[in-house]
């Protein structure tokens, strides 16, 4: 038996066990979005959370960089309308509003493999994971030259460290940190199966986790999950 | 598994299926043990007694008078069990069992029977290499424990194989004889009964004649009992993983599941370990046999010394490929390089020493001023015979004789490609050859292994 943990769930599960995530609040109607939005702070995002939606983006259920309270409503109405026309019978858990991240997205991932056990995985998002598959692994706990390792092994390193002095390089001991937390994390709850923090965002300032889901075997020792 | 070190050298070895017909396995074990020169007793076992290769036979273990310390069986499978608990009466250390059958055929027979083999071994605390082995040799100690005689013929050395696969023991074992990599054990570990790759890692790191680990992996039930061998062992290990292609989890929508595949986790876990990985045959061999006879690359910074300019630039690309830079040389260096050579080639790194190539002492002479370079960590020095330069290896043997009494030595790699027809230098390049040089056949390859020194001085470093 397993369950899929995602979304704000995660996000607070992950917050809790002292990571850093954007702050996001679920809201039910357009009046909570608007407050939520004001104590976040603009821009935000806003996601639609249902069960229907896996892929959030090419279903549509996502909105950026909502610069005000009009944007927010309109936003909010927009995404709302969408869904009942191309959902009917749709089930709608709520919708997510997010502070906007920024930096370069990174991937982090853990996996419960059947010879090694817990392992874990860093790449950088977008492309970098989905098509060039520049990730790097190692099996779980590791250990600060590991963390290190991991994040100059991919190919994609350079970007991380900031391209021809144009841009700053991100806090990569944040992201070491981030890699160690995690490799923590998978070890104190064997129920985790599968994990993907995708993406979070890696700047100079720190990193910041935007998205999450955990894979858990139901009946685990974890009483959070 | 503390019996593994009188298994690997046994006073005594008894086979079980000797055999004087040549389309027996007993026979070639027997060829094997009598023209390896072998130095302890030898007890031929086949159940109709007489004499076996002109050594007094018995017809069961139990029979022979003295201790046996190795039992080499090769026997059909059905018998296996038998034999095992006469070995385990007659208190045998430890047993090779060539026997095929087991846990690699289709039918779960041959895995329910391997299990059994397991309780037997377990009841009498016995280690055994294999079933499905070719067995073992241990070159210093002049013991051919497997079904292939010319495996004595390998020189001796620090390098000690562990293979998953005897085809590839063979390959690698033929092979040498051409590369010149030196051994100390080749070891078959065929279904690994109860003998797998982090007991022979834990043997070997203790063992006197062995300098470098090499393993050749398939796949393995508990590879984290490895990576914690690995850890523990202080000499340098290197790893040929194959069967790379098993992906990760296609059906998985977690971008984790479907990028984990068994291959990228064991190349992380590998380096996590301080695990030297290589990535094709020649390049283990190469790197084995550098590792053995050439002190630690300090760091990345290499001289390419080149008696002509192609093969030079050649090696700069690989060795630039491999993450080692090419350092300029001291003003004292360099000096000395400027009086030797006329200004009619490069005479910075890399140095195109083209312009002396019919002068053997100017081509030795750089060699020697660009070794005391504290500039430089390693030197690639590549050589091509033309007829002319006749006298080159000679003089270059005799540098190297005379730079072996210096004090101190000097603890600096120096990786060469020496080419030549047929028979010219190649007394001197043998000569040479693993005696604080290492001579391989490209440039490709030399700055490949002179790569490899520096990858394993990374991990080490990391430890």
């Amino acid at each position: 038996m397993e369950r899929l943990i995602l979304e704000v769930e995660a996000l607070r599960f992950l917050e809790q066990e002292g990571l850093r995530v954007l702050k996001s609040s679920l809201v039910q109607d357009e009046e909570e979005a608007v407050i939520a939005a004001k104590e976040i702070g603009f821009p935000v995002a806003l996601k639609l959370l249902s069960p229907e939606l896996i892929h959030k983006t090419e279903a549509e259920g996502v909105r950026v960089d909502l610069r005000n309270e009009r944007e927010v409503r309109k936003a909010y109405r927009r995404l709302i309308e969408t869904f009942h026309a191309s959902h009917p019978e749709g089930e709608l858990e709520g919708v997510m509003i997010q502070e906007t991240g920024e930096g370069t997205e990174v991937i982090v991932g853990a996996l419960l493999d059947p010879q090694f056990g817990p392992v874990i995985m860093f790449g950088l998002g977008g492309i970098f994971v989905e098509v060039l598959g520049d990730v790097s692994f190692r099996i779980v706990p590791i250990e600060k030259k590991d963390a290190q390792d991991m994040i100059q092994e991919i190919k994609g390193f350079p970007i991380l460290q900031g391209i021809r002095g144009k841009d700053r390089g991100v806090d990569l001991r944040s992201l070491e940190d981030l890699l160690l937390k995690i490799s923590d994390l998978i070890e104190r709850y064997p129920a985790i199966v599968e994990m993907d923090i995708n993406p979070a965002f890696a700047s100079p300032k720190g990193y910041a986790i935007c998205d999450a889901r955990i894979r858990i075997r139901r009946g685990g020792s974890h009483h959070v999950l | 598994m503390e019996k593994l070190p009188k298994l690997f050298c046994p006073s005594s070895v008894a086979v079980i299926g000797a055999s004087n017909n040549f389309g027996k396995l007993g026979y070639h074990v027997m060829k094997s043990l009598v023209e390896g020169k072998y130095q302890g007793e030898i007890y031929p076992i086949n159940p109709r007694g007489q004499e076996i290769w002109s050594i007094r036979a018995y017809a069961s273990i139990e029979d022979v008078p003295g201790e046996v310390e190795l039992a080499i069986v090769a026997v059909p499978a059905q018998l296996a069990l038998r034999v095992l608990e006469e070995c385990g009466r007659k208190s045998v250390k430890g047993v090779v069992l060539i026997t095929a059958g087991f846990r690699e055929l289709e039918d779960p027979g041959g895995a329910a029977l391997q299990e059994e083999i397991r309780e037997v071994a377990a009841r009498w605390s016995l280690p055994i290499i294999g079933p499905n082995t070719f067995g073992f040799v241990n070159l210093p100690f002049s013991l051919n424990a497997s079904f292939t005689s010319e495996f004595s013929l390998l020189e001796k050395g620090g390098v000690a194989l562990v293979s998953q696969s005897g085809g590839f023991s063979h390959l690698c074992g033929f092979r040498s004889f051409d590369q010149r990599v030196g051994f100390s054990k080749i070891v078959g570990l065929g279904n690994r009964c109860n003998v797998d790759f982090p007991e022979m890692v834990d043997y070997l790191a203790n063992d006197p004649d062995t300098q470098v680990i090499a393993l050749y992996i398939e796949g393995m039930d508990e590879p984290r009992r490895l990576l914690e061998a690995a850890k523990r062992a202080k000499k340098p290990i290197i790893a040929y993983k194959a069967g790379r292609s098993e992906r990760g989890d296609d059906a998985s929508r977690f971008h984790t599941g479907s990028l984990a595949g068994n291959y990228r986790i064991y190349q992380g876990a590998f380096r996590q370990a301080g695990i030297l990985e290589v990535s094709d045959t020649e390049e283990l061999l190469d790197v084995a046999k550098a590792l053995d006879n050439l002190p630690p690359l300090g760091g990345n910074r290499v001289a390419v010394l080149s008696s002509q300019a192609g093969p030079g630039m050649i090696a700069c690309d690989a060795a630039e490929a491999q993450g080692l830079t090419l350092p300029s040389f001291t003003p004292g260096t360099q000096d000395r390089i400027n009086e030797l050579l006329p200004p009619l080639a490069i005479r910075t790194n890399p140095v195109d020493m083209g312009p002396a190539w019919y002068s053997p002492e100017v081509t030795v002479g750089i060699v020697a001023a660009v070794e005391q370079d504290s500039n430089v960590d390693g030197i690639l020095f590549l050589a091509t015979y033309a007829s002319a330069n006749l006298a080159l290896m000679k003089t270059m043997r005799d540098y190297l004789k005379d730079r072996k009494s210096l004090k101190p030595r000097l603890e600096k790699p120096l990786i060469a490609c020496f080419a030549a027809p047929p028979a010219i230098w190649w007394e001197e390049i043998w000569a040479m050859d693993k005696e604080g040089v290492v001579v391989l056949p490209t440039p490709e390859r030399a700055a490949r292994a002179m790569g490899a020194l520096w990858r394993m001085r990374q991990l080490k470093l990391a430890e």
